[in-house]
């Protein structure tokens, strides 16, 4: 079988997928169609990603004329009216989408966009096209009168008045009578509104969660051609099947940048380290082993309250070496709830002094068996308020990093070799389905698991 | 590191972006088949690279950085479980194919400013037929209709201006620089 006629072909998806098959061990093996495959295959892409580029590049040069003179002058009128005509196509076709606006960018705050091809400008109108949000909150009126608010971070494809695909991040969706019908896609589930005000997260693995705050929607799930009808108040899971082996090639990411040489980190991971969270209820038993810590706060939904407990293993420092220390977190989105329901959030480290209760295992702790961790306000004899720290609205990934006298200062004077801190959220939430903030714990695959870095005086 | 605030790691981002994102995305665009599985990626890439933005040294090569998280993106992909895959391809060829183009780096990176050159050089029937491949995104099928060809004519056509184009790269970046 010849593989150098297969690689164009392939291109076209002309390929059964036995000759694909063919094709790509043929390439793996044989070094020489591997460069050939890929020299074709480069300038098959640069024809994709450069294509909206190409009227104006022809529009701005005569095609190259054909290999033979033209004899006679009526030839060459004809040719200039094939380049009018053909000017004037181009031209039809590169305006085809000006007057096709679907949306309106309505507001933006504080917002950064990640090279998003549509214009990321407050009352810029939008055609269909992408919106990728770094950062911020960003809200979209749709012509069919649907608002979608854009939590960052969050990729958004706009395809009609009445379509948007969520990839990755959350949303909200208030749709009035004039929309009902608005449909938001996601990798799990397609969301369509009958009237009301929902939400929707998908987390970068494709996993998908739909909240009704009023009204009613209909979801189809995957291949299934059923809907169902969700109502105010209920909310709905669709997971990914997790692909066996795949995780496992998750590089971890590099840890969290040293402050400088005579600082030494110390993660969770370390020694006798740990690190868990508890949420009241225990609906889902002990979080020891979980990738993510989730901590939040609410007054409206006492079973949603969680807070994260991590103990660090300080047995390599002397408490009189210690001359500053600053506390690290990776910021993680947990896909649970909305930051648009929560203000910019207060969060306080809390370092625990009663002995007794460093003395807890991930395999078992609970907000049950976490006695006085779980106090409603902390006591001075079980914890002590070491310092602060907020996040901002619509910025859930980042690196966090906290330092105080206090936190100095209890480190230095703490007895034993093990120091457990709390984090709990002081900021609650207007709604009950406000954002749950989440950080990453020693078990994630690719973030650095919370790190206490201390400086030490140089040894004399 | 730790002196750089959040504004300026944004800004010296985004320039790095705007720089490389024609390459990133030929790059995405080279090793996925499905477009709509490569604008997916390219967006998640952007995002997942700011993410770890506060990872990369500054100094070292963006487009490399960029290309392993892209290469690792495309690897974990996971796609709309509505829309059926043309093609299902093997890890081991996305990593050969990847390491050629590593490979081959700077010599890829040049190709996008002359192919522009080499495009404006085609006869207007090629010029048509790449604007009703890659512009209009039109298949062979409805390519055919519309020029009134047979398919297998039009399918020769494109691979004979695209290897056309292929060539006149080659020779372009291989010209003595006057």
């Amino acid at each position: 079988m010849n593989h150098r006629d297969n690689i164009d072909r392939s291109f076209e998806g002309q390929l059964s997928q036995v000759e694909w098959d063919a094709l790509q061990q043929a390439v793996i093996t044989d070094p020489e169609l591997r460069r050939e495959y890929v020299e074709k295959r480069w300038i098959h892409a640069l024809l994709e990603t450069g294509s909206e580029a190409l009227p104006s590049l022809f529009a701005g040069t005569a095609p190259a004329v054909a290999a033979k003179a033209p004899a006679r002058p009526f030839l060459w009128l004809s040719a200039a009216a094939a380049l009018v005509f053909f000017c004037a196509t181009l031209f039809l076709m590169a305006d085809r989408r000006a007057d096709n606006h679907v949306a309106t960018l309505i507001e933006a705050k504080d917002c950064r966009w990640a090279g998003s091809d549509l214009p990321t400008v407050e009352g810029a109108g939008l055609v269909p096209g992408t919106l990728a949000l770094m950062e911020g909150m960003a809200t979209i009126q749709f012509k069919s009168g649907a608002t979608v608010t854009l939590e960052a971070p969050s990729i958004l494809v706009v395809e009609s008045a009445m379509k948007c695909r969520l990839v990755e991040g959350s949303v909200v969706a208030d749709v009035p009578e004039s929309a009902h019908g608005f449909t938001i896609d996601t990798p799990k589930m397609e969301v369509i509104d009958l009237g009301t005000r929902f939400g929707v997260t998908t987390t970068p693995l494709g996993n998908s969660n739909v909240f009704v705050f009023e009204g009613e929607v209909k979801v189809r799930q995957g291949d299934s051609p059923e809907a169902k009808h969700l109502f105010a108040g209920h909310s709905l899971v669709g997971a990914t099947d997790p692909q066996p082996g795949q995780d496992q090639e998750v590089r971890r990411s590099e840890p969290i940048p040293s402050p400088g040489d005579d600082w030494t980190p110390v993660s969770t991971a370390i020694g006798l380290g740990r690190d868990a969270y508890v949420r009241r209820g225990d609906d889902h038993g002990p979080t020891g082993g979980h990738p993510l810590l989730m901590v939040k706060h609410t007054d409206l939904a006492a079973n949603n309250e969680r807070r994260a407990l991590l103990t660090f293993d300080l047995s390599a420092f002397t408490p009189a070496q210690i001359r500053d220390a600053r506390l690290a977190l990776k910021m993680e989105s947990s896909g649970l709830g909305f930051s648009s329901l929560v203000p910019d959030s207060r969060f306080a480290v809390y370092g625990i002094v009663e002995e007794n209760a460093t003395d807890w295992s991930e395999q078992s702790l609970l907000w049950e068996n976490a006695g006085p961790l779980v106090d409603e306000a902390l006591s001075e004899t079980t914890a002590r308020r070491l310092a602060t720290f907020e996040i901002r609205k619509g910025s859930p990934n980042g690196l966090i990093e906290t330092r105080s006298e206090a936190l100095t200062d209890f480190l230095r004077l703490h007895r034993g070799e093990l120091v457990s801190l709390i984090i709990v959220r002081e900021t609650g939430e207007a709604d009950k389905q406000g954002l749950v903030h989440a950080f990453a714990s020693k078990e994630h695959p690719t973030s650095p698991a919370p790190t206490l870095w201390i400086q030490t005086a140089p040894a004399e | 590191m730790a002196d750089t605030g959040p504004d300026q790691a944004a800004e010296s981002y985004l320039l790095l972006l705007n720089e490389h994102e024609k390459s990133l995305a030929a790059y995405v665009y080279a090793l996925v088949n499905d477009r709509h599985d490569a604008e997916d990626i390219i967006q998640s890439c952007k995002l997942t690279m700011w993410k770890q933005f506060d990872h990369f040294e500054p100094g070292t090569h963006f487009i490399a950085w960029a290309r392993r998280i892209a290469l690792h993106q495309i690897l974990n992909y996971r796609r709309s479980a509505k829309r059926k895959p043309l093609y299902s391809t093997d890890p081991a060829f996305l990593e050969a194919v990847a390491a050629e183009i590593d490979r081959e780096s700077d010599r890829y990176s040049a190709r996008s400013e002359a192919l522009e050159e080499c495009l404006k050089q085609l006869p207007e029937n090629q010029r048509r037929l790449v604007l009703l491949r890659y512009y209009e995104d039109h298949d062979i099928t409805s390519i055919a209709t519309e020029t009134d060809r047979t398919e297998a004519a039009v399918y020769k056509l494109l691979s004979r201006v695209r290897a056309a184009l292929s060539d006149c790269v080659t020779a372009r970046l291989n010209a003595p620089t006057t």
